[in-house]
């Protein structure tokens, strides 16, 4: 069913050789999906270094599916993920590690482990289970505990923080990984507003001054205008829309991908496009769109 | 790698760093249920038809006993039986543990993963219908094994559709060790010269237990335990769920049937030694939770202290006040079954 919107719809062709100098990770031709079901075929993309990513969509679009196979949380059917032009497949699992970290939606740790117990696992793609933490292991872990915020409460168990100091410390959890590449999940999923920006806050704050190339899967689509670099949108398992937020966020992207009307005005402050909804766009009309 | 392109830090990260107050008392704690296991042991020496002084254990124990037949009661009798008490305990405590962690259930166990079952029916079977093995011996912890490993697989693979799942590992286990009991209970029926002693091996005892049980079971914790401790770090990456456990570079299928082969290996052993002594792996490693935290590497150390020392208390409650006519099992039950409800009841209120 994507293949037929494929044509229609604009899309973005992007070269993709997945070898690309300035590539973080690319993806070719990836068929993935959960078990026997395919959410998503013949997919490529290409992760452009020291860029935010925002892969946006409506439910069931294909987002986080998308997110898993190439961080080889899902196992792809066919086609090809390349970390810093290198196959994944052929890469031994913890040289991924070190190199790209991955947070999944929601994640859940044993309630009475402490803020820098759950850090420190982030190190062990860099150590054996065997063997003791090193020097650069707590210094690796201490960075990462600072730069989140989290130091105060290093020995306070996860089940006495609130929902955003606890998505800090798992955030801090990756970046004791030391990577260059961070992956997020709907990494805002079940905060309040307040604790959303927190997260999106520091997130932009991990690309500005650590370099770090983020892809993450967002839901609202004002928030990825706000802080992505670069919006990708999905439907139905194909990608219709790529670009700075400016070029994505147009009434023609949000009809035909959420079925809604909106005005769209540029936020003086930050010069990103937002949009205000006033419609939903009725089911015939879209067919005739198409 | 990357990130070393911020600005030098006027202190290492290192040092700021607070240190871990639940890891400061680990090692304290630690020596102190050591200590009393010490303690308790010479306590429950002295106990029994003939009782011992404290300084008459101790005096028997270095071979100047008091009276000449100290010596026999000590070195033949009760020590041993200590010794396999503490042993066992350590080994469910620790199989309990690792349980708990790899199926992140904290209602898991030797025996309400089916695994117990599978041991205790091997062992009956083999008890039974194998002459060789009709006295116990040394061959008796190899068929307890392959039982727990069948069940313990069964369970395992039951459980996985496409990724293991770990509520339905603990609720198929819970399952199968129900149906498995049923089918010992049946071979009880069709030996009823062995019945009595088959009926201690379903409920766990320590009654009569020597040295020969003991040099059979030591082997087998020689082995298990130092692996089991060893994969701490392992257990504890699983325990963040499959998908941060494969984003830090873990080959999560493995790590899992690895660690589940270990604490089926110390929890078939010691079902072979002295049967399926219930909620002794479930309690011992939950009061360690409480006094160490979650971290594997020091909840599964502890776990085997902490369990050690419960069951050498249930023994010697036993002991003291059934005078051993009572299995060590029944005890157990009588006080680990209102704690599992307890714990559910938290769980549902939770």
């Amino acid at each position: 069913m994507g293949s037929d919107n494929k044509t229609s719809l604009r899309e973005i062709s992007t070269t993709i050789t997945g070898k690309t100098r300035g590539a973080a990770m690319a993806a070719e031709n990836v068929r993935v999906g959960y078990g026997e079901k395919i959410i998503l075929s013949e997919l490529s993309l290409e992760i452009r270094r020291g860029e935010i990513t925002a892969l946006v969509g409506p439910n069931g679009s294909g987002k986080s599916t998308l997110l898993k196979g190439m961080a080889r949380l899902l196992k792809l059917h066919s086609g090809t993920v390349f970390l810093e032009g290198e196959e994944l497949t052929k890469m031994a699992n913890s040289e991924i590690a070190r190199r790209l970290a991955v947070l999944p939606q929601a994640p859940t740790a044993p309630a009475g482990l402490t803020v820098g117990e759950l850090v420190e696992q982030g190190r062990y793609p860099h150590a054996g289970p065997m063997r003791m933490l090193r020097k650069q292991d707590h210094e690796a872990i201490g960075r990462a505990l600072e730069l989140t915020g989290t130091l105060e409460f290093a020995n306070r168990p996860l089940e006495n923080l609130s929902g955003g100091e606890r998505q800090r410390a798992w955030i801090a959890l990756t970046l004791a990984q030391a990577t260059p590449v961070l992956f997020l999940d709907e990494p805002t999923t079940f905060l309040d507003i307040g604790h959303q920006l927190e997260v999106l806050e520091l997130v932009g704050q991990l690309n500005r001054e650590q370099g770090m190339t983020i892809v993450m899967v967002l839901h609202d689509l004002n928030q990825a205008a706000q802080y992505a670099h670069r919006m990708v949108v999905l439907r139905k398992g194909s990608i219709v829309a790529d670009g700075a937020p400016a070029e994505v966020m147009t009434g023609e992207v949000l009809e035909k991908v959420f079925n809604i009307k909106a005005h769209i005005v540029t936020d003086p402050a930050s010069g990103r496009p937002v949009f205000l909804p006033y419609a939903v766009v009725k089911n015939e009309e879209v067919g005739r769109g198409q | 790698m990357s990130l070393s392109t911020g600005v030098a830090p006027e202190k290492p990260f290192a040092e700021k760093i607070p240190a871990n107050p639940l890891a400061r008392r680990f090692l304290p704690l630690l020596v102190a249920c050591l200590l009393a296991i010490v303690v308790l042991l010479i306590l429950y020496i002295g106990l029994g038809t003939v009782s011992l002084s404290p300084g008459e254990v101790i005096a028997a124990l270095v071979n100047q006993p008091v009276e000449t037949f100290h010596r026999q009661i000590v070195w033949d009798l009760r020590f041993p039986r200590g010794l396999v008490a503490i042993l066992v305990g350590a080994m469910l405590g620790l199989a309990g543990a690792i349980l708990q962690t790899i199926t992140r259930n904290p209602l898991a166990s030797p025996d309400l993963t089916g695994v117990s079952a599978g041991a205790v029916l091997a062992s009956v079977l083999g008890i039974a219908f194998i002459p060789p093995l009709a006295a116990g011996g040394p061959a008796l912890p190899f068929v307890a094994l392959a039982g727990g490993v069948v069940v313990g697989a069964t369970v395992y693979f039951l459980s996985r559709q496409g990724r293991s799942d770990p509520l339905r590992l603990a609720l198929n286990g819970i399952l199968l060790g129900a149906i498995l009991n049923s089918g010992s209970s049946i071979v009880l029926i069709f030996d009823q010269e062995r019945a009595a002693n088959i009926v201690l091996w379903l409920i766990g005892s320590l009654n009569g237990r020597v040295w020969s049980h003991f040099n059979t079971l030591w082997p087998w914790a020689l082995v298990g335990i130092p692996l089991a401790l060893g994969c701490a770090g392992l257990a504890n990456t699983l325990n963040l769920g499959d998908d941060v456990a494969t984003g830090l570079g873990q080959n999560v299928e493995r790590a899992r049937a690895g660690l589940f082969f270990i604490a089926v290996l110390l929890a078939s052993s010691a079902v072979a030694i002295v049967g399926a002594i219930g909620f002794i792996g479930l309690i011992g490693p939950h009061i360690s939770r409480r006094l160490v935290g979650d971290d594997a590497r020091r909840l599964l150390p502890m776990s085997a202290v902490v369990t050690a020392l419960l069951l050498l208390l249930s023994d010697f409650i036993v002991q003291a006040i059934t005078k051993g006519s009572l299995p060590v099992g029944a005890i157990t039950a009588l006080l680990g079954a209102p704690f599992f409800l307890y714990l559910i009841f938290r769980r549902v209120k939770a």
